[in-house]
C-alpha cells in the first residue's frame, strides 16, 4: 500500500511540476492547493490505482526505487540533530554547513533533470560539478544518499560518539532502503556519482577561510578595543572572554560579492549622557526587560535558539523550511532549490553580519545599562559572546524571510512547529516577514540587542536575500 | 573604519595555564606530593566498553574488613568489575590485593557504598547498563546480590547517577538513581532520556518499593542528597547532561517524608542553568554552614554559591558562578601540549595539604576521541588559598595525568592523615597515587557509627572548631561521577594543636562539643564520648 501512496504522491507532483513551471509557481493561492487539497486528490488518486494494480502482474510497483524526498528530508533531520550537538557549531558555522549541504543536494539532483540549472558559476568560485554519463543508469534517491552522507560525515566528522553513531545508523538504514530494489550496477554507478559530486562541493568549501574552527571558535588571545563603546566580554565562562569568530566576516561569501555587500547604517553615537540617542536605545531594552509581558517573554525564549540547546537561529530557519516542505507535498526539485537557497542566504547573512559586527565592535545593552542605569540589571536570554551590532539574528531572519517568501509565495500563512519538542509550544504567523521581524524583535524582549540593532539586521538580510533570490535554478 | 581587534595565538605557558586569580600577585599554597604506585600498589583495572560506557567508569571506597583502611572496587564496564583489599600498613607504601568478593560483575558503570541494612556491614549499590544492583555485605569483603532479599527493582536502564539519604522518621534509606539514554535509540538518541527513580522504602521499613519516577529527567550524571538550606531536609540535587535532553536543565527536588517530590522552580528562586552536568562536589567554602557545589562540564564548570544569604529565615535556591573569580573554571589543559577545551567528570572538595581549606580535584578526559576537545586533558589539583582563590598545583603535585580520567577518589589509603588518590581511566588503567609529602600540616578524621539504622550518618554536619573558624562537612551519599565513598571523614588542620568537635546528626540533634587533639581518629557515636581510634599496629 506504501508503494501505491508514493505513485499517487507521484501523480500529484507531476502535476504539480508541470503546473509550477507555466504559471502557477509563485502563486500562493497554488501553494495553498498544495498544501491541502492535494492531499484529497492524491488520497483519491492512490484510491484509483490500488484498483488498477490489483489486476497488474506482480513486479511493476516493487520497480520503483526509494523516494530521494525522503533521503533529503532523513538527512536534512539529522543534520539539524548535529548541529543541535556538535560543539563548533555555532550560528555562523551551522549557517555554512547548511550552505554547502544544501548546494550538495541541489548538485546532485540538478545534474539529471533539464528543469534545474546549476549553481555553478553563479555562486563566487563554484565550477561546475561532475555530470552524469548519459549512456549510465542513475537512481535519484541513491545519488542523494551518497552525496549527502559524504558531505554530512565530513562537515560533521567532529560530532560526539552518539552523533557518530546516528550517522552510521542512518547511512544504514537508508542504504538498506535506497539498495532494496536497485541492481548492483545503478547502484555503484549512483553512490560513485553522489560522491563525486559531494566531493567537488567539499574541494570548494575548503577556501572559504571558515572550514577551520578552532577552541569552538574563540580566539586563544583577545585585546579588547579601547573606546568605551568597545565590545567587552558580559559572562564569567573562561572561554568566551574573547569574541566567537571575529575573522567570519572575511569569509568568501556564496551568493553576493564579499562581507561588505551589504552593510548596515551606522549605530547612534556612543554617549552615556542620559537622553541622548544612545542612552535611550539603551533605556528601551531596560524598560523592555523590566516590564516584560508574558507573551513577550514566550517570544524571546521561542527565538532564543542557542547554540547546543537548539538547531541554532539558522538551523531553525532551515526547520521551518523542512516542516512546511513536507507539510505542502514539495516536490523534490523544489526541497533541494529552497534547501539550496536557503542555506546560501544563511551563511551570506552571518558573513555580512558579522562583518559589520566586526567593524563597529559596539559594546551589549548588559555592559552599557550596568555602567550607566542599573548595576544588577540582567537580561533575559544569556548575552551572545561578540559585539552587539548588528543583530544576526535579524539578518539571518530578514535573509530567510526573502528566500522563504520567494519560494512560497506572499502571505504563506504557517505554524511554526520547530521547538514543539522542547516545550517552547507552536507559534503562528501570517506570513514570513512576521515571523522575520518577530524574530528580530525577541532579541530586545530578551534584553541582548538595541532596536537599531534590530532594524539594521532586517534590512541587511534583506539585501542579503535579495541576492540568492537572483540566483537561477529553475531554467525558463 | 579599520578593525579595533588584534587577535594571535597565545605563547602556552604565558596565557593558558593564567586564570584571573592567578593574575594577581598571591602566596602559593602548600603543595603536597603525589607519587604514583599503581604498579607497586598491585592495582590493574581498567574500564572498557564502547558507546554505552562513554560516560561511567567508578570507584567506590569504603572498608569492608572492619580494619579502618579504605578498600577499593573498580568498575569495569564490559569487563567485570574489580575489588582490591587494602593491605598498606599505617604510614607505609600503598598496597592492595585482589580479592574474590562477590563483586566481579560485568556491565558496571559505577558504586557507592552504604549500609542499608544498618548491621554495621557496608553494602554496596552497583549502578549499571542494565539491572541495577544492591550488594549485601556479608563481612570480611564478601557480598551478595540482594535486590530479591530487599526488593529492589533493578530496572534495566543505563544508570549514571546515585544519591541515598534516610528520610525523616525513616529506618530505610531512600535511593535515588539517575538515568541515562534510552540505550535502544540509535538513530535519534537525543530527546530520550530515560526517568530517573526514586526507590523509598517499603511500607515494612526492611526493603523499597517499587521505584518512583522523578519525571521529568534529563540524562542524569551525577545526584546529591544536599541540605542546601540547612532546614534539615536535605533537597536532591540533580546535574544533567543538555547534549540529550529537550526542555532540560540542573534540578533540585524538595523531597519531604510522606510527600510526593516536587521540584524547585522560579518560583522558588531556582534559575535555569543548562550545561554538560557530569559531576557535583559540594563543601563549605566560605565558613558560612551553607554548602556550595562544584559542577562539571565541558568546557567551562561552575562553582555556585548562594546570592543571599538572609540574616533571618532560609534562603532561595539562587546561585551565582563564581568560578572565574575563584579561578576553578579549569576550562583548558594548564599542562601539556594541548589548547583544546577541557572534559571534566568526577569532583571532589578534600584538603589535600591539611592547611584547614579544602582544594578541588577534577579528572579530565575526553568522551570518546572528541576533536574538538582535549584529548590530553589532565587531571586538575587546585589547592585554596586563603582569600578563596585556586592555585593549580596538579602538575607540580604530581596527579597531572593525560590519560581519560573518569571517577575517582581522595582517600587516606595508609592511614596518615594525608590523603592518596585513586582515579578510573576509560580505555586504560585505572591509577593510585600515594600522598608522599613531608611537609603538610596537622589533621583530623571522623566517622559516625550511630547504633540503628542510618548508622553512618547520612545527612548529618560535622563541625570542627579550629583557630576560631568554623569548619563543617557534610555527611553524604551520592555525587561525584558514580564514584562514592564511606568511612573517614578528613579535615585539614594546619597548624592547629588543639581544637573541638562536634556532630549535628540528621534528625538534627546537636550532639555537644568535644574537644580533639590533632593527628587523631575518632569515631563518633550519638550522646557518647567521641572515641579515639588507631589502627592496629603491624596488623597488617
Amino acid at each position: 500500500m506504501g508503494g501505491v501512496f508514493r505513485l499517487a504522491s507521484s501523480f500529484v507532483r507531476l502535476f504539480k511540476r508541470s503546473a509550477q513551471k507555466h504559471t502557477l509557481r509563485r502563486n500562493p493561492a497554488w501553494n495553498r492547493l498544495c498544501g491541502s487539497h492535494m492531499r484529497q486528490y492524491r488520497d483519491l488518486l492512490a484510491a484509483m490505482i490500488v484498483a488498477t494494480v490489483l489486476f497488474q502482474p506482480m513486479g511493476a510497483a516493487a520497480q520503483a526505487g526509494a523516494n530521494p524526498q525522503d533521503v533529503l528530508f532523513n538527512w536534512n533531520r539529522m543534520v539539524l540533530e548535529l548541529v543541535r550537538h556538535t560543539p563548533t557549531y555555532s550560528p555562523p558555522v551551522a549557517s555554512r554547513s547548511f550552505a554547502y549541504l544544501g548546494v550538495t543536494a541541489y548538485e546532485a539532483v540538478a545534474s539529471g533533470t533539464d528543469e534545474l540549472k546549476s549553481l555553478a558559476g553563479q555562486l563566487n568560485e563554484l565550477s561546475l560539478p561532475p555530470q552524469r554519463d548519459p549512456n549510465a543508469h542513475y537512481d535519484e534517491a541513491a545519488i542523494l544518499h551518497a552525496a549527502l552522507t559524504h558531505g554530512v560525515r565530513n562537515f560533521f566528522g567532529n560530532t560526539g560518539p552518539t552523533g557518530q553513531r546516528a550517522m552510521n545508523a542512518m547511512e544504514s538504514q537508508i542504504e538498506t532502503m535506497v539498495s532494496a530494489s536497485l541492481d548492483e550496477q545503478t547502484l555503484a554507478t549512483s553512490i560513485a556519482y553522489g560522491e563525486a559530486v559531494a566531493a567537488h562541493i567539499l574541494e570548494w568549501s575548503l577556501t572559504d577561510g571558515g572550514a577551520l574552527v578552532e577552541n569552538l571558535g574563540f580566539p586563544y588571545e583577545f585585546e579588547p578595543g579601547s573606546s568605551p563603546q568597545s565590545w567587552v566580554p558580559t559572562s564569567t565562562i573562561g572561554l568566551q572572554q574573547a569574541p566567537l569568530l571575529p575573522n567570519w566576516g572575511d569569509n568568501r561569501t556564496f551568493a553576493m560579492p564579499n562581507g561588505a555587500t551589504c552593510p548596515v547604517v551606522e549605530p547612534p553615537v556612543y554617549d552615556a549622557q542620559a537622553g541622548s540617542e544612545f542612552y535611550t536605545e539603551a533605556m528601551e531594552v531596560y524598560e523592555a526587560v523590566q516590564a516584560i509581558e508574558p507573551d513577550e517573554e514566550a517570544i524571546a525564549r521561542f527565538w532564543s535558539d542557542d547554540p547546543m540547546l537548539s538547531p541554532t537561529p539558522p538551523g531553525h530557519w532551515i526547520a521551518i523550511a523542512l516542516q512546511l516542505l513536507r507539510e505542502t507535498d514539495a516536490e523534490l526539485h523544489d526541497s533541494v532549490d529552497l534547501f539550496a537557497r536557503l542555506g546560501i542566504s544563511l551563511a551570506d547573512s552571518f558573513i555580512g553580519c558579522w562583518h559589520e559586527k566586526y567593524l563597529y565592535d559596539l559594546l551589549r545593552p548588559v555592559t552599557y545599562i550596568n555602567l550607566h542605569i542599573d548595576p544588577d540589571w540582567r537580561p533575559i536570554l544569556i548575552t551572545p559572546p561578540f559585539p552587539e551590532y548588528p543583530s544576526g539574528h535579524s539578518t539571518q531572519s530578514g535573509a530567510a524571510a526573502a528566500v522563504l517568501e520567494a519560494h512560497f509565495g506572499p502571505g504563506f500563512a504557517f505554524s511554526d512547529k520547530t521547538h514543539e519538542r522542547d516545550g517552547l509550544g507552536v507559534r503562528s504567523y501570517q506570513d514570513f516577514w512576521h515571523a522575520a521581524e518577530e524574530a528580530a524583535i525577541s532579541r530586545l524582549y530578551g534584553g541582548i540587542h538595541y532596536r537599531v540593532a534590530i532594524e539594521s539586521g532586517l534590512d541587511q538580510g534583506r539585501c542579503v536575500g535579495a541576492f540568492t533570490n537572483a540566483l537561477v535554478t529553475w531554467e525558463r | 573604519m579599520t578593525r579595533p581587534f588584534a587577535f594571535s595565538f597565545c605563547a602556552l605557558a604565558a596565557f593558558c595555564s593564567m586564570s584571573p586569580a592567578l593574575a594577581q600577585n598571591q602566596q602559593t599554597p602548600t603543595i603536597p606530593t603525589f607519587v604514583e604506585v599503581t604498579d607497586a600498589a598491585d592495582i590493574d583495572s581498567v574500564f572498557e566498553g564502547e558507546w554505552e560506557y562513554m560516560v561511567g567508569g567508578g570507584v567506590a571506597v569504603f572498608d569492608c574488613d572492619d580494619d579502618g583502611f579504605p578498600d577499593i572496587f573498580l568498575a569495569g564496564g564490559t569487563a567485570p568489575a574489580r575489588f582490591y583489599r587494602n593491605k598498606s600498613a599505617q604510614g607505609g607504601n600503598l598496597t592492595f590485593s585482589p580479592h574474590e568478593s562477590g563483586l566481579e560483575i560485568e556491565a558496571v558503570s559505577g558504586a557507592y557504598p552504604i549500609d542499608i541494612d544498618g548491621d554495621g556491614i557496608v553494602d554496596l549499590v552497583l549502578l549499571r547498563v542494565g539491572e541495577n544492583i544492591v550488594m549485601r555485605g556479608l563481612g570480611n569483603c564478601r557480598f551478595e546480590n540482594a535486590n530479591s532479599q530487599w526488593a529492589f527493582d533493578g530496572g534495566d536502564a543505563w544508570s549514571s547517577a546515585f544519591a541515598a539519604i534516610w528520610e525523616h522518621g525513616a529506618d530505610w534509606p531512600t535511593i535515588a538513581i539517575g538515568n541515562y539514554i534510552d540505550r535502544n535509540e540509535p538513530m535519534f538518541p537525543w530527546g530520550s532520556c530515560t526517568d530517573n527513580w526514586l526507590h523509598r522504602p517499603d511500607e515494612t521499613g526492611s526493603g523499597f518499593a517499587p521505584p518512583l519516577a522523578l519525571t521529568p529527567s534529563y540524562c542524569t550524571l551525577s545526584m546529591l542528597f544536599t541540605d542546601w538550606d540547612r532546614s534539615g531536609t536535605p533537597s536532591l540535587r540533580v546535574s544533567n547532561d543538555r547534549e540529550y535532553y529537550r526542555g532540560g536543565q540542573e534540578q533540585l527536588w524538595r523531597i519531604e517524608a510522606g510527600q510526593a517530590p516536587r521540584l524547585y522552580d522560579e518560583n522558588d528562586g531556582w534559575q535555569q542553568l543548562r550545561i554538560w552536568g557530569m559531576g557535583i562536589a559540594s563543601y563549605d567554602l566560605d565558613f558560612n554552614s551553607y554548602p556550595d557545589y562544584f559542577l562539571t562540564s565541558m568546557t567551562d564548570n561552575r562553582l555556585q554559591v548562594l546570592t543571599e544569604i538572609p540574616e533571618n529565615g532560609l534562603p532561595w535556591p539562587t546561585y551565582r558562578d563564581v568560578a572565574y573569580a575563584r579561578g576553578v573554571t579549569a576550562h583548558r589543559p594548564y599542562t601539556g601540549d594541548e589548547v583544546r577545551p577541557s572534559t571534566a567528570w568526577h569532583a571532589q572538595f578534600e584538603d589535600v595539604n591539611n592547611d584547614g581549606l579544602a582544594d578541588l580535584f577534577i579528572a579530565k578526559g575526553n568522551v570518546w576521541e572528541m576533536p574538538d576537545f582535549a584529548i590530553e586533558d589532565p587531571n586538575n589539583l587546585l589547592l585554596q588559598r586563603e582569600d578563596g582563590s585556586f592555585f593549580e598545583a596538579g602538575d607540580h603535585a604530581g596527579v597531572a595525568s593525560f590519560l581519560t580520567a573518569r571517577g575517582g577518589a581522595l582517600a587516606d589509603f595508609n592511614l596518615n592523615g594525608q590523603l592518596d588518590l585513586v582515579v578510573v581511566n576509560r580505555h586504560d588503567r585505572a591509577q593510585i597515587w600515594q600522598n608522599t609529602s613531608t611537609d603538610l600540616g596537622n589533621w583530623l578524621q571522623i566517622r559516625l557509627a550511630q547504633p540503628g539504622p542510618n548508622r553512618n550518618g547520612i545527612g548529618a554536619w560535622i563541625e570542627v572548631e579550629r583557630n576560631g573558624v568554623t569548619m563543617r562537612r557534610e555527611v553524604f551519599a551520592g555525587g561525584g561521577h558514580v564514584s562514592g565513598q564511606a568511612g573517614w571523614w578528613h579535615f585539614g588542620l594546619g597548624d592547629t594543636q588543639s581544637g573541638r568537635m562536634r556532630v549535628i546528626w540528621p534528625d538534627g540533634y546537636e550532639d555537644s562539643w568535644q574537644d580533639f587533639s590533632p593527628n587523631s581518629f575518632y569515631t563518633y557515636s550519638r550522646d557518647s564520648a567521641a572515641a579515639p581510634w588507631l589502627p592496629e599496629p603491624l596488623k597488617k
